[in-house]
């Protein structure tokens, strides 16, 4: 291992970095527009905006003008954080009785989940939202029973993903370990939280970060529920000045920008838990 | 369909009244005459402040990138202003999945309590499940309701009653970029300009290097449609609704998309119009890579915002007319307009507020700010407080405007109009014949 | 082997496991897709619209499927982007993962990289994928034609050129997305049994043969079910570049066709019997998938 320098370390760096300049470059592109003149794009959208050659900050300004960002802020971070603890536990624990359990409906049950995965959010809106007027929580026009009206179908969307991917990662979990804790005396609960939970610890964290960002940057059910300016989560907010910039790409990039900012922090954030040498550790304990 | 076609002849004369007597006028100077006299209009200013505040829920269309967004915004902050009520705004754009949304509300008894919507076939099922007031209904409370319009230019549901207060309308007609006909010694087309010199023109404008016709047949086939079916037909049964494809309106729209496939195969439309969207196209004409755009009022907004050092380059001008047309024969109307829904009426808190809401938003001050070269209903007119060149332009194009009427893909079902106008690509690509096209969206009409 | 332990015999504990998961799954998808069952029977005029009875025969919606020239358009493009789905996008990221998991220096700094194409959404990404296939003055036609490649700008939607310009966006945003998964994955394979293959000289190509892919093998199967059952639902992206089946009725794919029936053409309980479609499908080909790649498995 060490420190040499060899011709397959090259290649392997080459072919990261190829592939990393295709997700880079978008994004730079993005910021650098996000800073350029309007009208400048489409003739010259890739050079870098100097001060006195089409850099402006008047993009963001007019973002930032017109709208109320930090309640949208703080209405997406509600609703997301919300359904991403909701989904985490509820799916780690279903996960986890799929994967341990031998019961009859297990089939069924794995068949069902999977389906559930397959419905289309286009099919089943509309049935959730007269359910959800006639329980008076949509169309309400109290914020908070609103936001609440978002937060349960999205919970119910990301389930079945969340449930599936932690199956996965549940199955490798060595299962001697369980048992040496039941011969231990502990519960199995006792066993979820205290064996499992922490063995497929990176697992949770990258569940949390897909629950995160697709509860964040989904546009449709946010759109579909939440109507009044006081509602308004960014995505939305966001949308909606871009769908008023018209051809102005400079404040669609910079309406971008504001957008990916808070859910790159989360997975920043999330990051550092999937790191290696977690699962080794608890095996040894 | 009888009832919509007399109403939509109607509304066509007297818009035809007003377009004369409203657009005539020079720039900015309103005629003394048309200004609204003191008391005319029961501005909510003049009426008592209620006891207490009210939350109204509003819908309207004036969401995204309308262009009367701004005008909208303002004209709700004055109302608050004047009533201390406050509007809980839930503006979309207009389209298919918004009108969705609206309906669903409705259905779910989740509808707001001021609705600015379509007055045509859109707005029968909620007028149909009586969850919106008629105008009568409103008046024998508060008389002064609407006064200040046309009552004959109110929108006439199926069951004959009036619902909706109408706010400004739109006209449909042929944007030329003046500097590419200059280039290519191409005259701005007049009143009187007919299909052959049209075609003859788009060849020398293609054999100059130009674009023609700024379309996304993909996106806006509809435009040409109105004007290619109409110029199959005449003014006065342009609202004819085929009942099969080879009946005689069904002919004259068979023969109005074999005209749109004519100027397909000549390559006077852009080269990738069927893969293009409407911006792209809209923008080769801004940037001067196109000579004719048939678009609607609402453009010339965009035309000010996006391309205002070049205002002068753009004019409107007339849709080259074929057999019994004239050029100088438009669309245009009134197609939306406020309901005051049942629920809110009901409610003691609210009625007055929506009410108030209504007048103001349709008071004869409100309305000149949203208006420059539309029609509206108002009896006094709209006094619009200056126009740009383009508006100028399409004042003086509808000063010789001899004719108006509605569009008639505004008389015929969504899912009609979805598969007419997604079957416009295969119809001049020769994957379907025209009376395949009109057959197929006649059936689900 | 998990039937063997004693701690799963007594199943009281597994109402607590399941019962709150499904019972939002029942309320928030399952009651609503027997809403979209009966709908596809049933003749809805509109969104929002209640149905007015059955249709006749109430089979019709069904029928209809199979004689739909654009839904066959729509799953024959579907079966391709399937199929590319699941060879590049699960196999770069496989690949990308392995490397990544191979060496020490700069792998917090990929994995972030990797991950920004899923972070923008796909408004956002269609808007950039647009102008770079713009026909006007587009990166690509602005590239090639500075090469002196073409001579004439080349359409990127046309019926040409359409597969290409509406799978490679799609085949790359989501590359992030397993490579996040097996990353995961990779973390998840204990470092002892690293250690002692590599005392029995098992390092290199062989490493990854013999240990990491077997024990990568639930996880990647994951990846292969979550690939098909995504290809079959594959909306967003295509929708914003291309809309409404451009071009000429050749680009639908099964989650645009559905979407343009449903709240574009208000034909909403066709709508609903192509959801039944895409999810009849997505159960079959995750369980083929699932029964071909995990045959020790007793699902």
């Amino acid at each position: 291992m060490g420190r040499k320098i060899t011709p397959a370390k090259v290649c392997t760096y080459v072919a990261l970095s190829v592939w990393a300049l295709t997700t880079l470059y978008p994004f730079v592109w993005v910021i650098l527009n996000s800073f350029r003149e309007k009208g400048l794009i489409r003739k010259d959208s890739f050079s870098i905006p100097l001060p006195g050659s089409g850099f402006t900050m008047d993009n963001y300004a007019k973002a930032m003008d017109r709208f109320d960002f930090a309640n949208a802020y703080l209405n997406s971070l509600i609703v997301s954080v919300s359904v991403t603890v909701v989904v985490v536990i509820l799916a780690g624990l279903a996960a986890y009785g799929l994967v341990r359990y031998r019961f009859r409906l297990r089939g069924v049950c794995y068949s069902l989940i999977m389906a559930g995965m397959m419905f289309p959010v286009f099919s089943t809106i509309i049935p959730v939202f007269r359910m959800e007027a006639a329980w008076g929580i949509a169309s309400s026009g109290n914020r908070w029973l609103s936001l609440l009206a978002v937060i349960l179908p999205q919970i119910a969307g990301n389930l079945c993903f969340a449930t599936i991917v932690l199956m996965g990662f549940i199955e490798s979990v060595p299962i001697e370990l369980e048992e040496s804790a039941y011969v231990d005396g502990c519960h199995v609960f006792q066993v979820y939280f205290h064996i499992i939970m922490p063995a497929a610890k990176s697992s949770f964290a990258t569940v949390a970060i897909f629950s995160f960002l697709w509860s964040y940057n989904d546009l449709f059910t946010q759109n579909f529920f939440l109507r009044v300016p006081r509602e308004k989560t960014i995505t939305l907010l966001l949308n909606e000045i871009s769908s008023q910039a018209g051809v102005d790409y400079g404040l669609m990039a910079a309406s971008v920008v504001l957008i990916v900012i808070p859910v790159l922090a989360v997975y920043v954030m999330l990051q550092k838990h999937i790191i290696k040498g977690l699962t080794a550790g608890a095996i040894k304990g | 369909m009888k009832k919509n076609r007399l109403f939509a002849l109607l509304l066509a004369a007297i818009m035809l009244l007003t377009l004369l007597a409203g657009c005539g006028g020079k720039p900015g100077g309103s005629d003394p005459a048309k200004d609204p006299g003191p008391g005319a209009s029961t501005a909510p200013q003049d009426t008592p402040k209620p006891a207490a505040p009210v939350e109204l829920n509003v819908v309207t269309s004036y969401g995204g990138d309308d262009g009367n967004r701004k005008n909208y915004e303002n004209a709700v902050k004055d109302y608050e202003d004047a009533t201390g009520n406050k509007i809980l705004d839930a503006s979309g754009t207009s389209n298919e999945e918004w009108k969705a949304k609206v309906l669903t509300d409705f259905e779910t008894g989740t509808e707001p309590d001021v609705l600015f919507f379509f007055t045509n076939a859109d707005a029968e099922p909620i007028i149909k499940a009586g969850k919106v007031v008629d105008v009568a209904t409103i008046r024998a409370e508060y008389p002064n309701y609407a006064d200040n319009m046309r009552d004959s230019m109110l929108a006439v549901a199926s069951d004959g009653k009036n619902y909706a207060i109408p706010s400004s309308g739109f006209w449909e007609n042929m944007f030329v970029n003046t500097k590419v006909l200059s280039d290519c010694g191409v005259a701005v087309p007049g009143p009187d300009y007919t299909w052959d010199q049209f075609l003859a023109d788009c060849q020398t404008i293609k054999d100059k290097g130009y674009t023609p016709i700024a379309c996304s047949l993909f996106e806006v086939p509809h435009y040409w449609f109105e004007f290619c079916v109409m110029n199959n037909g005449t003014l006065a049964n342009q609202l004819d609704v085929p009942a099969s494809a080879d009946d005689a309106a069904g002919k004259k729209w068979a023969a109005g998309l074999n005209d749109m496939k004519d100027l397909y195969e000549k390559g006077f439309f852009p080269a990738n119009t069927l893969t293009a969207t409407d911006a792209e196209t809209v923008q080769l004409f801004g940037d001067g890579e196109a000579a004719f755009l048939i678009d609607g009022s609402w453009k010339v907004n965009y035309f000010v915002d996006n391309h205002g050092d070049t205002l002068e380059d753009y004019a409107i001008s007339y849709v080259p007319a074929k057999g019994e047309r004239k050029a100088s024969e438009a669309i245009g109307g009134i197609s939306m307009g406020y309901f005051i829904t049942k629920k809110a009426w009901d409610d003691p808190a609210k009625r007055e507020a929506a009410v108030q809401f209504v007048e103001h938003m349709t008071s004869d001050e409100v309305m000149s700010t949203f208006v420059t070269t539309e029609v509206t209903a108002l009896k006094n007119g709209a006094a619009p407080s200056g126009l740009n060149p383009l508006q100028q332009s399409a004042a003086d194009a509808n000063a010789a405007i001899t004719g108006v009427v509605g569009a008639v893909q505004d008389t015929i079902t969504p899912e009609a109009k979805a598969d007419l106008f997604a079957n416009v690509q295969n119809v001049v690509t020769g994957a379907m014949t025209a009376e395949e096209a009109v057959a197929s969206a006649i059936a689900v009409n | 082997m998990n039937s063997s332990s004693t701690l799963y015999k007594k199943k009281g504990p597994l109402v607590v496991f399941l019962v709150p998961a499904f019972l939002f799954l029942v309320l928030y998808l399952y009651y609503p897709f027997v809403q979209n069952i009966i709908n596809s029977f049933s003749n809805i005029t509109g969104l929002g619209a209640p149905a007015q009875g059955l249709n006749d025969p109430w089979w019709a919606n069904y029928q209809a499927l199979f004689t739909d020239p654009k839904l066959r358009t729509a799953l024959g493009n579907t079966v391709i982007l399937t199929i590319c789905t699941v060879v590049f996008q699960v196999g770069i990221a496989l690949i990308l993962a392995l490397l990544v998991d191979s060496i020490r220096v700069g792998a917090q700094l990929f994995r972030t990289l990797y991950f920004f194409p899923i972070v923008i959404s796909a408004t956002a990404l269609g808007l950039m994928f647009n102008l770079i296939f713009l026909y006007n003055g587009g990166m690509l036609n602005q590239l090639l034609s500075n090469l002196g490649l073409i001579g004439k700008n080349i359409d990127w939607k046309d019926t040409d050129h359409f597969m290409v310009t509406m799978f490679t966006p799609v085949m790359w945003q989501y590359v992030g997305f397993y490579f996040v998964i097996l990353v995961t994955g990779l973390n998840n394979i204990p470092t002892d049994l690293y250690e002692a293959a590599a005392l029995d000289g098992c390092v290199g190509l062989s490493k990854v043969r013999y240990i990491t892919l077997p024990l990568l093998r639930n996880v990647l199967c994951t990846c292969l079910v979550l690939a098909v059952t995504g290809a079959l639902k594959v909306f967003d992206l295509p929708w914003v570049m291309f809309g409404a089946g451009m071009p000429q009725d050749k680009g639908w794919l099964t989650g645009t066709y559905m979407y343009d029936q449903t709240f574009n053409r208000g034909n909403v309980d066709y709508g609903s019997a192509i959801a039944m479609l895409i999810v009849v499908l997505g159960v079959v080909l995750s369980n083929v998938a699932n029964r071909v790649f995990k045959p020790r498995n007793d699902l």
